[in-house]
């Protein structure tokens, strides 16, 4: 039976739906990489994001209030360029939604139109033949016919089957992508939600094939060791229990097997405040700050046992910042995006306040950020990504967190971020000028990463077979070869100023010897006398070498 | 007249040939080194040659301390004369960087208890290594000039601050680690290829006042800084003090020369009492010019103006 609207309810079994399906083609979208690069994670991001914002939200029968935390935690949980986009989709979608109950096809057309202005807005300069074209002309081709007799089921496949037109048309809109022989992977990612989304309408639930899908949550970084002499004795005692568990509900006559989601969060929220708990089939995660957490250990093990038990003194914690609130603050402070021990440690020695440690493909979230604004005790903050998918979420941080004095330095890799360190003076009271000397450190840097085809390509010049040596410049193909120190040295003649550049760092990757570090300085030695390369163990990831070269 | 006694702590860097030259006697400090413990500080490299020692300590800088010479030490250097009337000037290594000024103070208290009659002047330069050791000649000069005790003391205390360091550090791990740079909390990450350039602040310690990326760009900014800087170029005796860095200054010295046509200039060892504390990245040269600003605007001004 078709719907003429939909509740909260609904919308929320949909839009699991569609991470789903999202999950099950992640790598298929990750792939859609314009060079043939392992860097791709377009759709891990993407679904990532959605699952942030699915799993801040509890059930609600009202649509606008289920969309509200979905839209915020997307907001936070956003990861890279593709996941930002998104967010910014369903912060719009959610905007016109806020005060709806039902979604009605009038309704459902003004939020599809809104989602995407929204998303054009937050994009500083947009880029046609992206996941903005698709979301556009879904909607802008299609809305004339929407009138109040149209069901969501129709509406949607009409949405859907007009993105996939415009999706085919994406390569003619943007040069790189026709190049790479690619469709727009942000785009294709964007569809593969909404097909779960009317899948579910018409009965299809997906279920997740991979399990990866659950466990590629990147663990959090430790947070580091509370002060504990910031607490004693004499201490008050007012904030409580950071309190978080995963709890296993259990069969058998030990356990009351009348769990509810809803009477366990009415039971609770005596207990506490800040509450979230969420059901995933016989397991619930919860999050609540208590003074008694012996009463809400009790009250979990009526139903069950525990998977993992986390438990902060809050009062430290509020102690720490109280204690941190009347240390001066620093005139500036600096935040950056790193992958890889290495870079991290690096990046601390030159000065980094706060480092955003991320996973393999660079995937830092708008929430890192926000935390790692949080934590910083400055005047001033200069965020460096140190990617350039990673700008985004870097920027969107700033917005959500408001916090003042912000400034993203647009570092695309850990070769500029390093160079704009270098350059800084920390010495220096001068904050505009600190800013100033690392942004131009910044800019004048070249970078080349080196790394194995992960497919055949032709492009610019530039031919190699699928597990031949590519050398990207500024993320663009510059060279390729079956051998790798060759590559990079053909690479490194492309760099503009190449000939009177003396200043230039090597990162090695993870699990790179040292042995092949030493031929690549070597090599660059003969290449380039003039060049004081200077080696750093990075352990980064996919890219065996990252060099730069600042002039 | 007995002319006086000049002493000088070993962080001044004078060689023994140096030093007898200009009649300085110097006051050796200590050093602890890897399986040898503690040593008598040196100014010429005998068992263990200048690369060997930098070498080694970039590898393991942890092993490696030194120590001022203490009160009891610089007490029984200037005993001797003092008993024998001899009046006494005694230099000393930045009270920034080091309590060697404090030592040398109380010690002349000390003797100065015994032999009321003596006369003991302490100096504290604010400056270490070759920059000191150029300050001591000048000193020396001085009283070959015939000018007293009181004032060449005199003369000290108000033209230190003309004594310039123009150079590099592209290490900063070694000063930042033995707290020795203005910034509470030093970043010595390693710099690849990027120089930073130093001066000495107001309290004798070493500033960085901008970056250079690479050489080229760092002599070309240098020699600006000097050339800002510097008064009466062509009567002067130019140091500059390396750590391993010995090509650079050559490279540095044919320049200066070249530019400023400077009475002299020579380049000089930094030996271990300082170098294990500043590490092998130091090129650095000293010479006397305008008085240097109380908060280094002046020559932040002029780095900036000239770093592009």
């Amino acid at each position: 039976m078709a719907n003429r609207r939909i509740n909260g309810r609904q919308l929320e079994k949909m839009l699991k739906n569609g991470l789903r399906n999202l999950v099950n083609h992640k790598e298929e979208v990750n792939k859609l990489n314009v060079f043939p690069v392992a860097d791709g994670d377009t759709g891990t991001n993407m679904a990532l994001t959605l699952r942030h914002g699915l799993g801040s939200a509890p059930s609600r029968t009202e649509a606008g209030a289920y969309l509200k935390p979905v839209s915020e935690g997307m907001l936070m949980g956003a990861r890279g360029n593709s996941g930002v986009i998104l967010s910014q989709l369903f912060r719009g979608m959610y905007t016109e939604l806020a005060r709806c109950g039902w979604i009605g096809p009038g309704e459902l057309r003004n939020a599809l139109i809104r989602a995407y202005k929204t998303a054009y807005a937050a994009v500083v300069h947009p880029v046609e033949g992206t996941i903005l074209t698709v979301a556009r002309e879904g909607i802008e081709h299609i809305r004339t016919q929407i009138d109040r007799n149209s069901t969501i089921e129709a509406i949607l496949s009409m949405y859907i089957a007009e993105m996939r037109k415009s999706l085919v048309f994406t390569p003619e809109l943007l040069p790189v992508l026709k190049e790479a022989g690619v469709i727009d992977s942000g785009a294709y990612g964007y569809i593969l939600i909404f097909e779960g989304m009317l899948d579910q309408l018409y009965g299809k639930e997906h279920t997740v094939h991979d399990k990866d899908g659950e466990k590629e949550e990147r663990e959090e970084a430790p947070a580091p060791a509370a002060d504990a002499s910031l607490f004693n004795e004499n201490s008050t005692f007012e904030e409580g229990y950071c309190t978080e568990f995963v709890l296993q509900l259990m069969r058998g006559e030990d356990y009351d097997q009348r769990f509810t989601l809803r009477s366990f969060i009415d039971d609770l929220t005596v207990y506490g405040t800040s509450l979230v708990a969420v059901q995933d089939g016989t397991r619930v995660k919860v999050h609540i700050h208590t003074k008694k957490p012996s009463k809400v250990i009790a009250l979990a093990q009526e139903f069950g046992e525990f998977i993992s038990f986390k438990l902060e003194n809050m009062q430290l914690q509020h102690n720490e910042v109280l204690a941190a609130g009347a240390a001066p603050k620093k005139p500036l402070s600096i935040i950056a995006a790193v992958n890889g021990d290495g870079i991290d440690g690096t990046f601390r020695e030159l000065g980094c306040d706060q480092t955003v440690v991320c996973g393999e493909t660079m995937n830092a979230s708008s929430e890192d950020f926000v935390r790692a604004l949080s934590a910083v005790h400055a005047e001033n903050v200069v965020i460096l990504p140190n990617d350039k998918n990673v700008i985004m979420a870097a920027e969107q941080a700033v917005r959500i967190s408001g916090a003042e004095n912000v400034t993203v330095l647009p570092s695309r890799s850990p070769a500029e971020g390093y160079y704009a360190l270098a350059m800084d003076i920390p010495d220096s009271d001068d904050v505009p000028r600190r800013i100033k000397l690392m942004k131009d450190g910044m800019q004048s840097t070249a970078t080349l990463t080196e790394s194995v085809a992960v497919r055949d390509y032709d492009s610019g010049g530039v031919k190699c077979l699928s597990g031949e040596e590519i050398v990207l410049l500024n993320g663009v193909p510059a060279a390729a070869s079956t051998d790798w120190c060759d590559c990079m040295i053909t690479a490194l003649g492309r760099v503009p100023g190449i000939e009177d550049a003396e200043s230039c760092v090597v990162f090695r990757g993870e699990g790179v010897s040292e042995e092949k570090e030493a031929i690549l300085l070597q090599r660059m030695a003969e290449a380039y006398p003039m060049l004081e390369a200077t080696a750093i163990y990075g352990g980064q990831s996919v890219y065996r070498f990252i060099i730069g070269i600042s002039e | 007249m007995k002319e006086f006694i000049i002493m000088a702590d070993g962080t001044c860097d004078l060689d023994a040939a140096t030093a007898e030259k200009y009649g300085i006697k110097i006051i050796p400090g200590h050093l602890v080194f890897p399986e040898q413990g503690d040593i008598p500080s040196f100014s010429e490299w005998g068992v263990i040659g200048r690369d060997e020692f930098y070498a080694d300590l970039k590898k393991r800088p942890d092993e490696y301390a030194t120590s001022p010479a203490n009160v009891e030490e610089f007490a029984a250097a200037m005993e001797p004369y003092a008993e024998q009337g001899d009046e006494i000037l005694v230099m000393t290594i930045s009270s920034g960087i080091s309590g060697a000024f404090n030592f040398a103070s109380r010690a002349a208290e000390q003797v100065l208890k015994k032999y009321p009659e003596a006369k003991i002047e302490a100096v504290d330069t604010l400056r270490f290594g070759p920059g000191f050791g150029l300050m001591a000649i000048y000193a020396s000069q001085l009283r070959q000039q015939g000018k007293t005790l009181s004032e060449v003391k005199e003369w000290l205390e108000a033209n230190k601050n003309r004594f310039h360091q123009a150079g590099w550090l592209d290490d900063l791990s070694f000063v930042a680690k033995k707290g020795r740079l203005t910034h509470a909390k030093a970043f010595f990450g390693t710099l690849a290829g990027v120089k930073p350039i130093g001066e000495f602040d107001y309290n004798g310690l070493t500033t960085v006042l901008g970056k250079a990326k690479g050489a080229k760009k760092a002599y070309s900014l240098l020699l600006n800084y000097i050339a800002e800087t510097i008064e009466d170029p062509e009567n002067q005796l130019i140091v500059i003090a390396q750590t391993n860095r010995l090509p650079q200054a050559e490279e540095y010295k044919r320049m200066i020369e070249e530019k400023f046509h400077p009475k002299a200039v020579v380049i000089r060892d930094v030996f271990p009492l300082c170098g294990v504390n500043i590490g092998p990245g130091l090129m650095a040269a000293y010479y006397v010019g305008k008085p240097i600003s109380a908060d280094l605007s002046e020559e932040r001004a002029i780095v900036e103006k000239y770093a592009e």
